[in-house]
């Protein structure tokens, strides 16, 4: 484990370049860098995120690098959180996301709003948060720009992970990536979820059609009065006093399912619609 | 929404009475209640009083900032836990909006609580509206400032700012929350006077100091709530090292739930949890006692992490006769040797030894440093500069 280490830290001074590059406050004129660069891992994320920290660990955050860009009484605190793989940094942005405003096509998904933007590219999810002399202005512009030039340098997937495109479209109000327990169900273990003006629906891919199957199998056991629906390769629908109305299934190593509708037969109906969209 | 808003009313006038009262109010529940538990079986929840608030809380409450799905505090919240507890900042006030869906009309029948972590008296009173708005309520019950880790990042419009909210009835009780420091900032809180409770990460791994510090603080009429009971799932066990089958056995977490809902001065723990499972394997702390094998399963972990965790007590503070900062030195050995992060251990050393980076601990004839916990100092040092300097 020791040589490991070592080996590893070896490797590290060639993904500090790659950081000096997408961390440049030069992306736009005028702006300069205000002190060092803050680095931070899961074990110190709490100095920086003090309270908030967990909500960076559940996505499987790896490391954190940042900096402070000022122009005159202004400045911007950029962060870029480095996670496990592609699909958690997008779920991280998708958990902070402002249901009030819209998502734009910055990387994976981005938003940006009046004194703040995100957005998720590859493994990295990047906040950069404007402390403005005047609070009430509008720096939009400004940050979509900043993204903008900061995107080119940051590598990994820009588009959405293709699940998102699965679910239907119709009614449908927000969706997220949950890292663990999909629906409260730890047999879930992570996955994406659609809300919909009723009710939510969601997609979790398992390694294998078997292991898909176990999964089905042991969440059945945990309704009682649930019933066999003919959706995909196998399913059941069930009444669950907090889940309400639902149906969940398996196509291939896929589980999918719809919860929280009044009946349970709309449930079916819906699943078996969401299972067409399925590969 | 109109229940809510003459409750408000009802609160704010009801300020003016003894604190006795507002107890009285929430006397809803009793101590020896009973409620539907796990597989429909009955969970006897035990209550505390909560400090000078008077407020009967169960000794299991609920941490939301990572559950995802409101199914599960719904769920709690109908099997009679009733302290809940989210955060401002949590997912950018998503994780509001969920908790105040999911309590929805059980809202009354709960304690409330969240957090603004807002520089100043304006900041916090514009987090607290948009907090009521969020959570689709009109008060919350404890309002905290957020991750506070000493008296110095305490100001006083932050007090003023509590106290007028607490006047204009948005909400009951001021409190103050801490990850850190506590052995400053406890008795410091407990001599103010002006907060009602304190939310601060306890567990098994802390020692004595962080208990008196509590006592202090308990002892004075602040209510206690512990937070990072399970000592962040046992740090040092992540998956694919030894020790993680171990301590990930069936019960290891629990234990460290009942150790600290086991301690006479906390009033209610917060526990994350973010599924059904979670939430019955923690109830389980209501039917059986913290006991003898849990403790026993505890300190095989403690002696597991022991020669090698510093848990930055300060205990060794100005202890080396060099003048280097122990605990920091070996925080950024943690850095290279548990986290892989080599480049960032080394360059906090630096930063650390600036003055006296030739030191090295093999040159003096006996270390002044000795670790009350059992921490190898002498070696841990020695690899810290054997790695970094």
């Amino acid at each position: 484990m020791k040589v490991a280490g070592f080996l590893l830290a070896l490797m590290l001074p060639g993904a500090m370049a790659g950081a000096q590059e997408y961390l440049n406050c030069h992306f736009l004129p005028g702006w300069e860098q205000s002190g060092p660069k803050r680095q931070f891992i899961a074990e110190n994320l709490f100095e920086y995120k003090d309270g908030a920290a967990e909500g960076y660990l559940v996505y499987g955050f790896v490391r954190m690098q940042g900096i402070t860009c000022k122009l005159g009484q202004d400045s911007l605190d950029i962060d870029v959180s480095e996670m496990t793989d592609e699909d958690l940094a997008y779920g991280i942005f998708t958990a902070n996301v402002d249901p009030g405003f819209p998502v734009v096509q910055i990387g994976m998904g981005g938003q940006v709003l009046r004194q703040s933007a995100s957005f998720a590219k590859g493994k990295y999810y990047v906040e950069i948060t404007e402390v403005a002399a005047n609070p009430l202005s509008d720096q939009t512009a400004m940050l979509r720009a900043f993204a903008d030039r900061m995107i080119a340098h940051l590598e990994g997937r820009s588009s959405a992970p293709a699940v998102m495109g699965w679910f239907p479209r119709e009614n449908l109000v927000s969706t997220k990536l949950v890292p663990e327990s999909v629906l409260g169900l730890r047999q879930l273990r992570r996955g994406f979820v659609a809300k919909y003006k009723q009710g939510q629906a969601f997609i979790v891919l398992e390694d294998s059609p078997e292991s898909a199957a176990a999964v089905l199998k042991s969440l059945r056991t945990r309704f009682s009065g649930a019933t066999a629906a003919k959706v995909g390769d196998e399913g059941f629908q069930a009444t669950a006093e907090y889940l309400a109305g639902l149906c969940i299934f398996r196509k291939g190593r896929i589980l999918a399912g719809y919860a929280n509708l009044s009946d349970a037969t709309d449930a079916v109906t819906l699943a078996a619609k969401l299972a067409s969209s399925l590969p | 929404m109109k229940s809510t808003t003459s409750r408000r009313e009802f609160l704010s006038a009801g300020l003016m009475l003894p604190l006795a009262s507002a107890s009285s109010g929430m006397s809803f529940l009793k101590p020896s209640e009973s409620a539907a538990g796990p597989a429909g079986s009955a969970v006897k929840l035990d209550y505390r009083t909560l400090g000078r608030t008077g407020l009967k809380v169960t000794t299991l409450g609920f941490g939301c900032m990572i559950t995802s799905d409101a199914s599960v505090i719904e769920r709690a919240a109908d099997i009679g836990i009733n302290y809940f507890d989210t955060a401002r900042g949590y997912q950018h006030g998503n994780n509001e909006r969920m908790v105040g869906a999911a309590l929805g009309a059980r809202r009354k029948q709960i304690v409330l609580s969240t957090k603004s972590h807002a520089p100043d008296k304006q900041g916090l009173l514009s987090d607290l509206d948009t907090s009521l708005r969020e959570l689709n309520t009109d008060f919350v019950d404890i309002w905290y400032l957020h991750a506070k880790g000493n008296p110095a990042e305490i100001h006083d419009d932050m007090i003023e700012a509590q106290q007028l909210a607490k006047r204009q009835g948005k909400i009951r009780f001021a409190g103050v929350s801490t990850h850190g420091g506590q052995t400053e900032l406890l008795p410091w809180l407990a001599q103010k006077g002006v907060f009602d409770v304190v939310l601060t990460s306890y567990n098994f791994t802390m020692d004595a100091n962080m208990e008196q510090a509590i006592a202090t603080a308990a002892k004075s009429g602040i209510g206690v709530v512990g937070m990072k009971v399970m000592a962040g799932g046992f740090r040092g066990a992540r998956p694919g090292e030894p020790a993680n089958e171990k301590l990930k056995q069936p019960g290891a977490l629990l234990a460290a739930l009942k150790w600290v809902i086991d301690k006479p001065h906390i009033a209610t723990t917060i526990p994350s949890m973010t599924d059904m499972d979670q939430l019955d394997e923690n109830l389980k702390a209501m039917e059986h006692p913290f006991s003898a094998a849990d403790q026993k399963l505890l300190a095989e972990h403690l002696d597991l992490i022991r020669p090698l965790y510093c848990r930055m007590c300060g205990k060794c503070d100005g202890a080396c006769q060099k003048g280097i900062k122990v605990a920091d030195v070996l925080r950024c050995l943690t850095y290279a040797d548990g986290y892989g992060q080599f480049a960032l251990g080394r360059e906090r050393f630096q930063e650390l030894t600036a003055g006296n980076g030739a030191v090295r601990c093999g040159d003096c004839a006996e270390c002044t440093v000795s670790c009350p916990h059992g921490v190898r100092v002498t070696d841990r040092m020695a690899r810290a500069q054997e790695l970094f300097a």
